[in-house]
């Protein structure tokens, strides 16, 4: 469960006279349901909610805890609670191969390297990714790699998932691929997307707009707000 | 070819001897083939050298085309090496000089192509521990290595998508144009690794506890 209180992210001015950005504006929010949905249009705050969670973004005032822990002084707590995908999985793999990233993800758990090797694998081929192991990440598709990201982030057993617009650079088949796998997860979900068919998935969706939550609903009600707010429905 | 897997290449497992024998051998055989080459730079030592990386990759099981992928990039280099002490009149510098630094990227290659990651980080952190005394972390250093060891290919293979965007725009003759992406890119790059190891919280954590 993650819980955010009152809180704002604001950028500083960098010259004088010119106002502060704010990025993000008392947001309070309990989010504990198994699959919420972040919607809004481009710069209206998404991806710093979602870093909010993950502790990747500090909060300039208020507080954010995920599975009761401050994102501000318990930062190594946070993130082996919650994993962090990102909408470019190449920004996320930092080894050559899929087999040793998720190798990195198990040092600090699997001492021994011929046990943390075969645990990789293993968990590889659990998402039916044995065969790419020891192929150049820059050899996947983009699906492939996103799934390989998600190898990783799962390696660690985290309890929540934050995605940051995980299907945003794949094509039809993988995006319904990465749709199925996300709906097979136990751990709880938080995301968010461009793709309304991909938030209708979810059993609550916020919708955004510039810094501010303006609609937290079910997604049919949220989805049609956030469609007459961008215009498209009246 | 994927210019993002040149230079020190994609480790693939295999059974030949190179993928058998500990790691802390491999970095000594490194040493013995580029020691002595550079130290007396002469051509039958080059020559020798070159000779003897070559027949641990082919022993091992590493195909010759495979061992000598280096990327259009490092083989221009070479070719601009050699051509240069040529044309300044230095014939055995023209093969010694570019010779060297082949037999030092083929060695590293030895170690790269039969070594995965995760094993050259246990092994750098097993030999950085004596540091320990002097404030070092073993663990933050290997894992700042094997960052850089990735880092070479992606930078050589982003100077490649700088050339080919500057190609299609007709401007492939400005230095400017093709060094601008590339340090940009560079410094983006860091910052995403950067975020991704502290979004795995990877670095704030000692890695082998």
């Amino acid at each position: 469960m993650i819980h955010l209180h009152d809180v704002s992210v604001v950028i500083p001015a960098h010259r004088r006279g010119e106002a502060d950005r704010t990025l993000l504006a008392d947001v309070s929010l309990t989010l504990d349901e198994r699959r919420i949905c972040v919607i809004g249009a481009n710069g209206s705050g998404k991806s710093t909610l979602l870093r909010l969670m993950n502790g990747l973004r500090l909060p300039s005032s208020g507080r954010v805890t995920a599975s009761g822990f401050d994102t501000v002084n318990q930062g190594r707590d946070v993130r082996n609670a919650v994993g962090f995908i990102f909408t470019d999985p190449l920004a996320q793999l930092v080894m050559s191969t899929p087999i040793e990233d998720v190798e990195l993800s198990l040092r600090s758990r699997i001492k021994g390297r011929p046990a943390r090797a075969a645990r990789a694998l293993e968990l590889l081929e659990e998402r039916g990714l044995g065969r790419l192991a020891h192929q150049s990440i820059h050899d996947l598709s983009g699906g492939e790699r996103q799934l390989v990201a998600l190898t990783s982030v799962l390696a660690v057993e985290p309890s929540i998932i934050v995605a940051d617009e995980p299907t945003t650079l794949l094509d039809l088949r993988n995006k319904l691929a990465l749709r199925a796998t996300f709906a097979a997860l136990p751990q709880q979900l938080i995301y968010s997307t461009h793709d309304l068919g991909v938030a209708a998935d979810a059993d609550r969706v916020l919708v955004i707009d510039d810094g501010r939550i303006v609609a937290d609903d079910e997604p049919g009600r949220a989805i049609r707000h956030y469609e007459q707010l961008m215009g498209v429905r009246s | 070819m994927n210019p993002h897997a040149g230079v020190l290449g994609i480790h693939e497992p295999g059974d030949g001897w190179l993928f058998r024998i500990p790691v802390g051998i491999k970095y000594l055989l490194l040493l013995a083939l580029v020691v002595p080459v550079l130290a007396f730079a002469s051509w039958p030592v080059t020559l020798g050298a070159l000779l003897v990386v070559l027949l641990f990759h082919r022993t091992s099981g590493i195909r010759l085309s495979r061992a000598l992928r280096l990327g259009w990039m490092m083989w221009s280099i070479l070719a601009v090496l050699a051509l240069f002490h040529l044309v300044t009149l230095a014939p055995e510098a023209a093969f010694v000089r570019p010779g060297n630094l082949l037999v030092a990227i083929l060695a590293a290659r030895m170690l790269t192509l039969t070594t995965g990651a995760p094993e050259l980080l246990d092994a750098l952190v097993w030999a950085l521990r004596p540091l320990r005394f002097l404030g070092v972390n073993p663990d933050q250093v290997a894992l700042a290595v094997a960052l850089m060891i990735r880092s070479i290919p992606y930078l050589l293979g982003s100077v490649d998508d700088a050339r080919m965007a500057a190609r299609a725009r007709g401007l492939e003759r400005n230095p400017a144009l093709l060094l601008t992406p590339v340090i940009i890119g560079a410094v983006a790059y860091a910052e995403r690794s950067g975020e991704a190891l502290m979004a795995r919280g990877i670095g704030e954590r000692t890695l082998a506890d």
